[in-house]
């Protein structure tokens, strides 16, 4: 109040006016501030905030939280399955997101330039990107079955020795569930490589052809470097829809047979819902958050910087 | 003022107070005792997990009726059974929860009285006739029933009649006979025991670790094992699993990459022999098969070991925090009638039995072959989440499924799944 009061002794009358419009913040945008900001709060920073409290407690979800310290930590470094789960993260990261960048860029290549048909080609791989993951899983499930399409198609080829009940094997449950998340991830990664690739000016391939460079050459000289701001997108939504999988793996095996394709979303899930131990979970849950804030912001401060150098 | 009816200060004015709304019920972790909000008046809320379409309905057809009797009225909310399971917590503890809610009698149900949660329903008790002493007592937590039972199912070793007389093999009694009856089986073609122990139903493993370990320890052991007073590690279990791996040659290798309704299915064409399953089995059956299909009890194993077999009872509890106190146990007081549990079972399936022994069940052959084992059954069990806790479940499940595709790693599998029961227990 006191601002409003004195400005307009300290300037001139003239300037009163739109000066003291400038300082009084109007409530209508305090409102649009405030409201979500206190939505907000409620919403996501006192549940994040809370999570971080029950992380420090054993708590079943009935009776009071009793606090325990560093106990769910010191747990998590003993415990074999979070470990398994580590690794099978890891392992996820690298693998679906790997194959996906791979596959992604590989079909825009295939299906860039503008032939008969080729519509309906795109169109197709970008099929799966429509159906939710826990549909696309209840499609797999049925494939992977141990009468399904899998062994019916190996057994057709003479190769009954490979027959698999792939979603109960430990050997192969994880691969399994790799599968479908990839058949979803490729067609949306083909999509933003394509919009990359048609944004390339022709005239560099001209000019590279008429200086006499190959294929390849052009790949590596011309394609890639331009698709660097692509790149960067690509990554991003990658390792941030790897660390975030849960659903497909959660739909075909629950992270089973015995923890064998389990990752640190599915055992977060299974012991807070599950084995209700919800102050080891948010621990968890912690460390979750913890790895992909840290993946992401070194990533992204580097990517920045890349932009503005 | 009508055209400005949604403007944009009662938007805000909305979302402000939505935002109070969430920081009054942000506190996840206050249990507090005292009851707040809710109505006393209005029909009794009775929250189900009975959401297969058959079971759905009859649980609406069993509230039709309570309420054209006029009186208290009554309404149902159907919630899938996954969602209630992992919500059932917050529903107790929340200040405003369902007044009834469907779930199991025994150790799950205690442990919720325990804390103070449940509604002591002892009068209901007091009026009602006839239900045994055996369930009263699985209602009972500290000399107080909390817990009304409205029905009960069987476990069984199921099998086609028409394919034992075609393999020429008959019901076994003893272990030594039914080993002999699945190495038959197995010469036939055909794999003997079926499972249906896939990532979306495991626990039909516990099936066979209840029943062998009820059979070899007895049912006290088990009990007493599944509440943490004995180690999974004990030479006891472990005998539980060599005697086990003399019958895990004969499983369907493919019996835990199927759910246990593709295992019924493969049993009911016959591809598997017999299947240890509750009579839930009879819900996936088509109607031609039903007379077809029967059971036999899980064989003996030590003659000295008084018979006990496995009685899951299903039926409903009610919040300590409820309103509307009269309402709901003049409800959960017509749930124990003759005429709302043969109104249930007439809609359901009718694959299980009536909790109050004057009402009819459904009559068949399988159903009063079941009444009858279970009448001369020394002692009944409930199931192994119900008989430990639903938390004590996913440890069973890792370990059973481990132990049949790797028996050769018992050791290491025991060692870990009581190092994983503890921490449950512990927490």
């Amino acid at each position: 109040m006191t601002v409003t009061l004195t400005a307009p002794a300290v300037a001139p009358p003239a300037a009163a006016g739109p000066r003291r419009r400038r300082r009084t913040l109007s409530p209508t945008l305090l409102a649009f501030v405030l409201v979500p900001l206190l939505v907000e709060t409620f919403w996501v920073f006192w549940p994040a905030i809370q999570g971080v409290y029950l992380s420090f407690t054993s708590w079943d979800g009935v009776s009071p939280a009793t606090v325990v310290g560093v106990g769910n930590y010191v747990e998590l470094l003993g415990d074999p399955t979070f470990g398994r789960a580590l690794l099978d993260t890891v392992l996820w990261l690298v693998l679906f997101g790997g194959l996906s960048a791979l596959g992604g860029l590989g079909m825009a290549l295939l299906l860039l330039k503008d032939r008969r048909g080729v519509g309906f080609y795109r169109a197709a791989l970008f099929t799966p990107v429509v159906f939710s993951l826990v549909a696309t899983a209840l499609i797999w499930q049925a494939i992977y079955q141990p009468d399904g399409l899998v062994n019916t198609i190996l057994g057709a080829l003479g190769l009954d020795s490979w027959q698999h009940s792939w979603l109960a094997d430990a050997n192969t449950s994880l691969y399994a569930v790799i599968v479908p998340a990839l058949w979803r991830q490729i067609g949306y990664i083909m999509v933003l490589y394509l919009a990359g690739l048609k944004g390339i000016d022709p005239t560099l391939y001209e000019a590279a052809t008429v200086d006499g460079a190959n294929k390849w050459q052009q790949f590596t000289r011309i394609t890639l470097p331009q698709l660097s701001s692509v790149n960067s997108v690509v990554l991003s939504v990658i390792i941030i829809d790897s660390l975030r999988s849960f659903d497909v793996v959660w739909a075909l095996t629950r992270g089973g047979p015995y923890h064998s394709s389990e990752l640190l979303s599915t055992y977060m899930y299974s012991t807070a819902f599950q084995s209700l131990r919800l102050g080891y979970a948010s621990a968890l849950a912690v460390v979750i958050f913890v790895l992909a804030f840290g993946v992401i912001l070194t990533y992204l401060v580097r990517a920045f910087r890349d932009a503005d150098a | 003022m009508t055209t400005t009816g949604f403007s944009r200060r009662n938007f805000l004015a909305g979302l402000g107070a939505v935002g109070a709304a969430t920081a009054l019920g942000g506190c996840v972790t206050s249990t507090g005792s005292s009851a707040s909000g809710g109505s006393a008046t209005g029909p009794v809320t009775v929250q189900s997990n009975l959401s297969a379409p058959a079971a759905k309905a009859a649980m609406q057809a069993l509230i039709d009726a309570f309420n054209k009797k006029g009186g208290a009225q009554a309404s149902l909310n159907t919630v899938a059974s996954e969602t209630f399971r992992t919500q059932l917590p917050t529903y107790l503890t929340s200040s405003n929860p369902p007044d009834v809610m469907t779930w199991y009698a025994g150790s799950v149900a205690r442990s919720y009285a325990d804390k103070g949660l449940l509604l002591d329903v002892s009068d209901v008790w007091t009026g009602v006739t006839g239900y045994s002493d055996a369930l009263k007592q699985l209602s009972t937590d500290n000399g107080k029933q909390i817990f009304i039972p409205i029905n009960y199912y069987f476990w069984g070793c199921f099998y086609r009649k028409s394919n034992f007389a075609k393999w020429g093999v008959q019901e076994p009694t003893t272990w030594a006979e039914f080993l002999q009856v699945c190495e038959t089986i197995k010469s036939k073609g055909v794999t003997p025991i079926g499972l249906g122990a896939d990532n979306s139903t495991p626990w039909v493993a516990s099936g066979w670790f209840d029943y062998l370990n009820i059979r070899i320890n007895g049912a006290n052991y088990h009990r007493e094992l599944l509440a943490g007073q004995h180690s999974f590690t004990d030479p006891q279990v472990h005998k539980v699993f060599d005697q086990w791996k003399t019958a895990l040659p004969y499983f369907d290798p493919k019996g835990t990459a199927l759910s246990f309704q593709d295992a019924t299915t493969n049993l009911l064409q016959g591809r598997t022999g017999l299947m240890l399953i509750g009579t839930f089995l009879l819900d996936t059956t088509p109607k031609e098969d039903v007379d077809d299909i029967s059971f036999f009890r899980f064989p003996v194993i030590d003659p000295s070991v008084p018979v006990a077999e496995e009685a899951p009872t299903d039926g409903f509890f009610a919040s300590s925090r409820t309103k509307r106190v009269q309402p709901t146990k003049d409800f959960l007081k017509y749930l124990t009638t003759v005429e709302a549990q043969e109104a249930y079972l007439k809609a359901s399936s009718g694959s299980s039995l009536p909790a109050n022994p004057a009402a009819k069940d459904a009559g068949t052959a399988l159903i009063t072959k079941g009444k009858d084992m279970l009448n001369k059954a020394a002692d009944l069990t409930q199931f192994f989440n119900r008989d430990s806790s639903d938390a004590l479940q996913p440890t069973a499940d890792t370990a059973l499924i481990k132990f049949i595709q790797h028996p050769e790693q018992i050791d290491s599998i025991l060692t870990e799944w009581q190092t994983n029961a503890k921490k449950i227990w512990a927490s």
